[in-house]
Formats: C-alpha cells, sequence, structure tokens
C-alpha cells in the first residue's frame, strides 16, 4: 500500500477507536470516588501480613504470581537480546576505538556518586517492604550505578570490574531463587508462592515474611540482568564491527 | 472438585519447573557439553509433560488454586486463582508435548550460541501453560507477554539472517500492538469492577446491560488475543514470522500458539462477559471472521512456493475453520475445534519438521528449485505424503474427525455453507502441501517458471552439518506427530474427556460458582458424543481426494492455464492484490490492526444497540 493509503485507513481507524473510547469513558466510574473495594482488601491483607508497604504486600504476597511472570518476562527478554546479539560470522572485535575525552568534573562527580549511587540501590531493594520501593526499582539502581565507571572511567575499566559471566549467574540465581521459594511453599502444602516464614511486626526491617526475600531475590535478578543487558548493548555498539575481509 | 488440593498445586509447577530448568541451563550452559545441556532440557520438558497430563487427567471437574492461599473468603478476593479444566490443561499439555518433540530434533541446531535456545524454549513454554492455566485476565495478559517475549527472540534467532531480523521485528510490534490494546481493555475492566479475575468480573457483569464501556473493554481484551490467533486482517505478522524462524519454532508457534490465541478468546468470553455480551451476538462475529480467515488463507496457501510461508498461510486457513466451529457457540462445535486443533497440530507439526530436514539436506524451502532434488529420500517423502493428507483431514485422522463434528455442529445450526467451507479449506491446503511435496520428493510436472512475484526467498541454514537421513533424533518426533494424530482419531471414545472439557469450557455458571463460592461442580458428565459417522467419512474422503486433484492441478496444469489466461486473468489481478497486500511492511499491518478493531467492534458491538 501507498503511504498515502495507509495513513487514510490509520486515521479514519484510529477516529472510530477514539470515538469508541470516548463513549467508554463517559460510563467510567467518576474520578475521585470513595468506593474503592480492590484497595480496601489489598490493604487490608497488607496490613494482615505485617507488610507496612502494601504495593509490595500486593506484588510480592497478594498477587506474587503476576511478579513472577513479569520477572520471567524480563529474564526471557535479556535472554532474548544475548542470544541476537551476539557475535554473527560477518562480526568481528574491533576493539574499542580510541576513548573520548572525558572531562575532570565528569570524573570526579562520577567516582564520588559510585559508592553512593550503589547504597541506595540495596537500600532501596533492603527496605522494599517498609518504604516505597523494592527489587525492581533497587536492582535498576545499582545497575546504573555500575556503569557511572563507563561515564566516569572507560570501557576497559568497567570491562575489567564488571565481570558479565558472573552477572548472567546472579541473574540466573535470582530468577531461580524467586521459583524456588514458590515452590517450596507448594512443598509445604502451604501453597505455591504462600507466606510460609515468620511474619516479623509492622514496620520493622525484617517483617513481612518472604515478602522480603522475593524482593531479594527480584533485586538480584534485576541488577544483574540489566548490568548483562546493557553490557551486550555496548559490546556491540563499541566492539564489533563488520569483518574485515 | 480439587480445590487448594495437592493435585491443584501441580499447576502452578507446571509454570515454575521450567523456569527454573531455564535458570539452571543459563548458569551452566556456557561450560557444560551441549549434550547435558539438552539432556536438562529434554528432561525439562518431559517433567511438564507429566505434570499437565496429571492436570489433564484429574481434571474431570475443575482444578481449583487459590495462588499462595490467598482465599476469597466472604470479602472482596485480592489473590490469582488458577482454574484448570479439560481444555486449558489439555492446550498446556499439547504446548508441553510440541516443546518435548522440538526440542528433541532440535538436539544438534545453533552449535554456538550457549544454552540461550535452550532457555528461551523452555521460558516460551511456561508462559504458554501459564496463559492456559491462569483464571484471571490481568495473570492471562502477562503470560501472554512471557510468550510474546520469548517468542520474538526465538524469531529473530538466525542472526545472520536479514529477513529474520525483519520477521521478528514484525511479529514483536504487530503483537505488542495487540497486547497494549488488551491491556487498555483490561484497565478499562478494572475500572468498571475492581476485579481482575475472570470469575470475579462474569460475577460483577452477570445480567447487566452492555453498556458502551462493557463492549469496548471486551473489544480491545479480544485484538490481542485475536492478533496472536492470527484472525483476519490481524494476521499479517504470522507469514513473516514462520518463514523467518527457525523450524523446530514453527512447530510451537503453528501448533499452539496460535490456538492459545483462540483459547484466550473463548475463556474470557465465556467466563467473563457471557452474561452480559449474548452468544448470538459472538456467533455473527466468530463465523464472519472465521469464514474470511478461512478462505484467504486458503487462497494465500496455494500461492505460496516457500515451504514453510506455505504451511503458515495453511495454519491461517485451519484458524478459521477453528474459529466456525467454536464460533457455533455449542458444546459441540468447541468440542470440534478442539479435536481439530489437536489432530491439526500432529499434521502440521510433521509438516514443519519435514521442510526442517529438507532445508538441512538441501539448503532450500523452494519448491520450484527443490524439483525433483529429493528423489532419494524415501522416508521423508512417504510421511510428507501421509502428514498433507491427513491436513485435508483424511479419516480416521483426528484432523477428519475435528473437521467431521465442527460440520455437524454448524450445519445443525443451520449454516449450510459450513461443510462447504470445511471441504474447500481443507482440500487447498492439504492439496498445496501435496502439491510441494509432489515436485519436491517425486519431480512431478514440469519445473515451475522462475517468476517475478515467487522469486525464491535466500534460506539461511539452521544447522552446522549435514545430518544422516535416518537420524533417529530428526525423524522419530515426526513419526510420533503423525502417529498421534492417528491415535487420536482412531480413537474416539478415549478423547471424549475433551467433549466434557468443551461442555466446562463454556459453563459460565458452573465456573463462576466452583471458582467463588467453592460449590460442586453442577453440569452432569454429557460429553457429546464423538464418533465418527458416515457423512463425517464420506466428506473427509471427499476433501482428501480433491486435495489430490488441486495438487494435480498444480504438477499439470500449467498447459491448461495458459488457455483459459482470458477466463483466469480477473482471478489472477484478485490474488496478485490479496498478496500485494502481505507486504511485509509493518506500517501495513499496523493499519490492519486498527482497521480490524473497528470491523470487530462493528460485529459485536452494532446489533447491541
Amino acid at each position: 500500500m501507498s503511504r498515502r493509503v495507509r495513513m487514510w485507513m490509520v486515521a479514519i481507524a484510529g477516529a472510530a477507536v477514539a470515538v469508541g473510547m470516548g463513549l467508554a469513558f463517559v460510563d467510567l466510574p467518576s474520578f475521585g470516588g470513595s468506593h474503592h473495594p480492590y484497595r480496601d482488601a489489598a490493604i487490608h491483607g497488607s496490613v494482615a501480613h505485617q507488610t507496612a508497604n502494601a504495593v509490595s504486600a500486593v506484588n510480592f504476597d497478594q498477587r506474587g504470581l503476576d511478579t513472577f511472570g513479569e520477572e520471567s518476562i524480563l529474564f526471557a527478554s535479556i535472554i532474548g537480546v544475548s542470544a541476537l546479539l551476539r557475535p554473527s560470522k560477518e562480526e568481528q572485535e574491533a576493539g574499542p576505538s580510541q576513548p573520548g575525552r572525558v572531562m575532570e568534573a565528569t570524573r570526579i562527580l562520577g567516582y564520588a556518586f559510585i559508592p553512593l549511587v550503589l547504597i541506595v540501590g540495596l537500600d532501596v531493594i533492603s527496605h522494599g517492604v517498609i518504604t516505597p520501593g523494592g527489587g525492581f526499582q533497587g536492582g535498576i539502581i545499582l545497575a546504573s550505578g555500575i556503569h557511572l565507571l563507563y561515564v566516569a572511567g572507560s570501557y576497559e575499566t568497567l570491562g575489567r570490574l564488571r565481570p558479565v559471566r558472573l552477572f548472567e549467574h546472579g541473574e540466573a540465581i535470582g530468577a531461580g531463587a524467586f521459583a524456588c521459594l514458590g515452590i517450596a511453599g507448594a512443598a509445604t502444602a502451604m501453597g505455591f508462592l504462600a507466606n510460609l516464614i515468620p511474619l516479623g511486626s509492622f514496620g520493622q526491617l525484617f517483617s513481612a515474611g518472604t515478602v522480603e526475600l522475593l524482593n531479594g531475590a527480584v533485586g538480584i535478578e534485576v541488577g544483574s540482568g540489566v548490568i548483562v543487558l546493557i553490557a551486550k548493548f555496548l559490546d556491540q555498539a563499541i566492539l564489533l564491527g563488520p569483518q574485515k575481509s | 472438585m480439587h480445590f487448594n488440593d495437592g493435585l491443584a498445586q501441580l499447576a502452578p509447577l507446571s509454570i515454575a519447573i521450567p523456569i527454573v530448568v531455564a535458570c539452571v541451563m543459563l548458569s551452566i550452559g556456557q561450560r557444560a557439553p551441549r549434550v547435558v545441556v539438552d539432556t536438562v532440557a529434554v528432561a525439562g520438558a518431559t517433567t511438564v509433560v507429566g505434570l499437565d497430563a496429571a492436570l489433564f487427567a484429574g481434571s474431570g471437574g475443575r482444578v481449583i488454586n487459590w495462588v499462595a492461599n490467598w482465599l476469597p473468603g466472604g470479602g472482596h478476593p485480592v489473590g490469582i486463582v488458577l482454574v484448570v479444566d479439560r481444555i486449558g490443561a489439555g492446550v498446556a499439555l499439547l504446548a508441553a508435548i510440541l516443546m518435548l518433540l522440538a526440542l528433541i530434533y532440535s538436539a544438534r541446531y545453533f552449535e554456538s550460541a550457549d544454552a540461550h535456545f535452550q532457555c528461551l524454549m523452555l521460558l516460551f513454554l511456561a508462559g504458554m501453560n501459564g496463559f492456559a492455566l491462569t483464571g484471571d485476565l490481568f495473570d492471562m495478559f502477562v503470560f501472554f507477554e512471557l510468550m510474546g517475549a520469548a517468542a520474538y527472540a526465538l524469531t529473530g534467532f538466525k542472526v545472520e539472517d536479514r529477513s529474520a531480523l525483519q520477521g521478528a521485528l514484525n511479529f514483536g510490534i504487530v503483537n505488542s500492538l495487540g497486547a497494549y490494546i488488551t491491556l487498555m481493555g483490561i484497565g478499562l475492566m478494572y475500572a468498571r469492577t475492581s476485579q481482575l479475575g475472570l470469575a470475579q468480573i462474569g460475577a460483577n457483569l452477570d445480567h447487566q446491560r452492555p453498556n458502551a464501556l462493557i463492549v469496548v473493554a471486551f473489544i480491545f481484551i479480544m485484538t490481542g488475543w485475536l492478533v496472536k490467533a492470527a484472525a483476519v486482517p490481524f494476521h499479517f505478522w504470522l507469514d513473516d514470522a514462520h518463514a523467518a524462524a527457525p523450524t523446530p519454532v514453527c512447530v510451537l508457534f503453528s501448533g499452539v500458539m496460535v490456538e492459545l490465541g483462540l483459547y484466550g478468546v473463548l475463556r474470557v468470553y465465556w467466563t467473563s462477559f457471557a452474561g452480559v455480551i449474548p452468544a448470538s451476538d459472538m456467533r455473527r462475529a466468530f463465523i464472519v471472521l472465521g469464514a474470511v480467515t478461512a478462505l484467504v488463507g486458503s487462497v494465500m496457501c496455494l500461492a505460496q512456493r516457500h515451504l514453510k510461508r506455505l504451511l503458515a498461510f495453511s495454519t491461517i486457513a485451519h484458524m478459521g475453520l477453528f474459529m466456525c466451529a467454536a464460533g457455533t457457540m455449542d458444546a459441540s462445535g468447541t468440542t470440534g475445534a478442539a479435536v481439530y486443533v489437536a489432530g491439526h497440530a500432529g499434521a502440521k507439526c510433521a509438516l514443519f519438521l519435514l521442510a526442517g530436514m529438507v532445508l538441512n539436506r538441501y539448503g532450500s524451502v523452494d519448491e520450484a528449485a527443490l524439483h525433483g532434488k529429493a528423489r532419494d529420500a524415501r522416508v521423508p517423502a512417504t510421511l510428507f505424503a501421509i502428514a498433507s493428507l491427513a491436513l485435508a483431514g483424511l479419516p480416521p485422522f483426528a484432523t477428519g474427525l475435528g473437521k467431521a463434528i465442527g460440520e455437524d455442529a454448524l450445519s445443525a445450526d443451520g449454516y449450510w455453507f459450513g461443510p462447504v467451507l470445511f471441504v474447500a479449506v481443507s482440500a487447498m491446503t492439504g492439496g498445496a502441501a501435496l502439491r510441494a511435496g509432489g515436485r519436491i520428493f517425486l519431480g512431478l510436472g514440469p519445473r515451475p517458471r522462475q517468476t517475478e512475484d515467487s522469486a525464491a526467498e535466500e534460506e539461511t541454514p539452521e544447522t552446522t552439518q549435514r545430518f544422516g537421513r535416518r537420524s533417529a533424533s530428526l525423524v522419530g518426533p515426526i513419526i510420533a506427530l503423525i502417529a498421534g494424530c492417528l491415535a487420536l482419531g482412531l480413537a474416539p471414545s478415549s478423547i471424549h474427556a475433551i467433549g466434557g472439557g468443551a461442555t466446562r469450557l463454556i459453563d459460565h455458571a458452573g465456573y463462576l460458582a466452583e471458582t467463588l463460592r467453592h460449590a460442586h461442580p453442577t453440569v452432569a458428565h454429557d460429553p457429546t458424543a464423538i464418533d465418527w459417522t458416515t457423512t463425517g467419512v464420506v466428506l473427509g474422503l471427499v476433501s482428501a481426494l480433491l486435495a489430490v486433484g488441486v495438487a494435480a492441478t498444480g504438477w499439470y496444469a500449467e498447459a491448461v492455464r495458459r488457455r483459459l489466461r482470458s477466463v483466469l486473468a480477473p482471478f489472477q489481478r484478485g490474488l496478485s492484490g490479496m498478496r500485494a497486500l502481505h507486504s511485509g511492511h509493518v506500517g501495513d499491518y499496523v493499519a490492519w490492526l486498527m482497521v480490524g478493531v473497528v470491523v470487530l467492534g462493528a460485529l459485536v458491538g452494532l446489533p447491541l444497540r
């Protein structure tokens, strides 16, 4: 189809969809109401399991199976990227080009921020049951902290201090640990992903039972996984060039 | 009934175990010898086959698992529930069996790539199992996305091949767009009902008037599932993805992933929306979409010379038939669709694996380039002929049985054109496969001329070595698939379980009562009779004969066609136009997807006003 025909099709169909959505929105419950049965039930369940951060209670306890699926999506996507970015026969390692100049200010601030960002990442993961945040968010912060090495230093520094193989194991261990915690629940007849360890008391660092552990497993998986993901893209962008014949 | 008991705990395990195995393989993949990785993968898939088989055998009623023991109690349920009935357990079992065979077949594929291929395959299996077993709308979406993430990467796995990247991108973009539209629908439904569980939504919507919000949410949710089900005009990604994907992956795409799309439509409609959108309304939409899909698929199938694309379009055509059969909205039609899906998986997957053998030996899947090249391959030739005839619905294959039950159900509902459509589509798709097989393995007819619009695509090899012609790991799975298709057709009494499953799939009230109120199963066991009828056998034989006729026309009718050129010209022009629509341009596919949403909305929504 020509571009013109295609655009007309999208425009007309899109307008019809928009009209449909408009009609649907009119029927929605009005904004700001106080009738929220799911919220009320979820918070009730969260308090019952000594989980101060209700979002974590929904993510890792009440709807833990969804989170299991979601972290598996991330896991699959990272393996997929690794597979698709593997060096093909037409590519070879060209070696990094001459490193560009890094401004002194960038260098100093970068190195200064590395420990800071790593600590924030660990903090966000470990307090996931009591304050906003958790394994997903903290894992991303950890991974970005490590990549300050690239921003402040060079590709080679990053390569020396970040063994990709190790993080591939970390990714597998994190995802596997989540699954095994779930299976442990099924094995104890409490049910898959059931909250089976002592719940502790509300608002304490170690509370909420398995939510804490699942949170940690996701932190390991996401942190390691994102490091592997970025490593594959950096390799593709910096190291690999077309084969010289 | 099994309520959070030992059997019910197997359902989440069949999702978790393939993920654990994938983690193990990723960890050992770089060091361990290839044979260890393959053994672990095959062992993982075998375990899942066992779990799904136990669920299938035990799910006479429904197996219900409120995950992590978040029981609904008296209040508002917050947890996720898995609800397994025979149809859900059946598609999960089908996925596990096909995965096992594909892993055995591909044991020596992709030498260099760590264990990534096997990891992705097992994650793909976990996604399909989760989608089939869950009773929660948002959870369906999560596992739909897991299926997608693994499937896109598997499609593009042949990184040396630029068209593989293109196929994977088209697949990824179109399916993701469909998934986002589904997610919008789920959001609308959650806003309306404060619920994500299928049964909970169903209970909330029962006896309501279908207003714009409910209809639009329903259409949006259906869109993602119908993209996966390759219903016209959402189908464009399918042949690009099949042409690009490695053949063992095509087995899973055609054999079960696409069918899961239809399963999703039926599951969500019957559980959540059957109390608010009348079945007569859905019947119209299903039969219109199904008939168009069947016709477009079979015409495009006949026009292909690229063996994998030919088989891919035949899958679209058969999806149309499944939609028509299930579209009768009664137990017998749904039973027909389920049996047909199982039989089709056997025949179609065998054909894909044979195409993979041809590609391995002769480096091409182009019917014309391969003309007479494989004269020495007697075993593959025989298997190819048998599988093609099974695809055409030859009794006593299960394809023929499913087709017969579907035809019966359609004509009982007054759709006289049902049997005609089923016979025509079977003859065209089976005939196209026979035509290709006859040319490749027997060199029948004159060598087709190279024409511009059918220029052969480059095909990258999937294997680094040439396998022996009778390598057991290649031929074994093919024979198993054909034998399975035959066994299912020969023992209709042993599969009346499927009939009982279909009865439960469409039992809206029973699902809600058992899931939410732990009521004991209400429906008495009245599985639709599954057996061969004289009409069914005769129509099966007719379609197989017609398929041979279609193939022979392909082999020998070049001269006739030339003489009739002026008569055939309008048809040729129509065909060229249809081919041009399948342009490979992802923008076109997106435009058609949007049009599809509107058409679907008009089919379902307008009559409700």
